[in-house]
């Protein structure tokens, strides 16, 4: 039952970022981005971590793809096709990331997680806000407090640079 | 659903990134394909937490950490093409060599 949802959702996502690589026009490779973080965030309500779907649909969709979306709008002349590299290169690309995902999988196969068919082992509630929100402002040595207040700042920062990075120049 | 199949899931998402980032010219193109590898990253984090005994709260935590990231990248990064295309009129990276890559 839980498997053909799996698989489903699996495609999905697959299909949706297969899309986004290889699309002509840059905003259908956007459109098709949504597709693929949507699957994401429904794979992982299926592993039981609803704050991290959540905040998927928010940030991802909600901001990143939009801000994307935003970009090529500003930047785009319409009819303009993607960049996409000549057909030796294409092969070439094709061929490495091929080697790369055989590589990934005969080193998986090795320690024999692929066979194993255990499922849930963390019990249900794992990933949930109350847990989550815990750990995070525990000042604790298990705690996250500092990385969470250095990514407040973070956030800041890249917001100030970014507004100094695209202003116009001659003030 | 195993931990066998959603690790087979992030390694094919990952390399499906690393095949766009290679062959897309277009600069919103290869974020985009950088993204869907970072997605990857963050399926691997959610899975292991979740198959896995250990301290299982951390994976979440790391994929928040990661989301953050990604959003503080995305916004410098595409500031710096909307400053670039100001300059050039085009985003080809053959042709851009401001940055010198």
């Amino acid at each position: 039952m839980v498997d053909i949802g799996f698989y489903i959702v699996a495609f999905a996502i697959l299909a949706g970022a297969v899309w986004a690589v290889t699309a002509k026009n840059i905003l259908h490779s956007a459109m098709a981005l949504i597709g693929s973080f949507f699957g994401t965030a429904i794979l992982y309500l299926m592993l039981s971590a609803e704050f991290i779907a959540i905040a998927q649909v928010l940030v991802y969709i909600g901001g990143v793809v939009i801000f994307v979306i935003f970009t090529i709008l500003l930047t785009t002349r319409l009819g303009d096709k993607a960049e996409i590299a000549p057909g030796m290169r294409k092969l070439l690309a094709l061929a490495l990331s091929g080697t790369l995902f055989g590589t990934f999988v005969h080193a998986l196969s090795r320690t024999g997680i692929l066979m194993s068919t255990k499922t849930q082992i963390a019990d249900s509630n794992y990933a949930s806000i109350e847990r989550i929100g815990m750990r995070f402002l525990d000042p604790g040595a298990n705690g996250f407090l500092v990385p969470f207040e250095i990514i407040s700042l973070l956030l800041l920062i890249s917001v100030i640079g970014a507004i100094v990075i695209a202003r116009k120049e001659e003030v | 659903m195993t931990l066998g199949l959603c690790l087979g899931l992030a390694f094919a998402l990952f390399s499906i990134g690393a095949y766009g980032a290679m062959t897309r010219r277009h600069i919103v193109g290869m974020l985009i394909a950088v993204e869907i590898m970072l997605n990857a990253a963050n399926i691997n984090f959610v899975a292991f937490s979740h198959f896995r005994a250990g301290d299982n709260t951390a994976g979440p935590i790391f994929t928040a950490f990661v989301i953050a990231v990604a959003a503080c990248e995305m916004a410098v990064a595409l500031a710096i093409v909307i400053s670039m295309y100001r300059r050039h009129k085009n985003l080809d990276i053959d042709k851009l060599r401001d940055l010198h890559g």
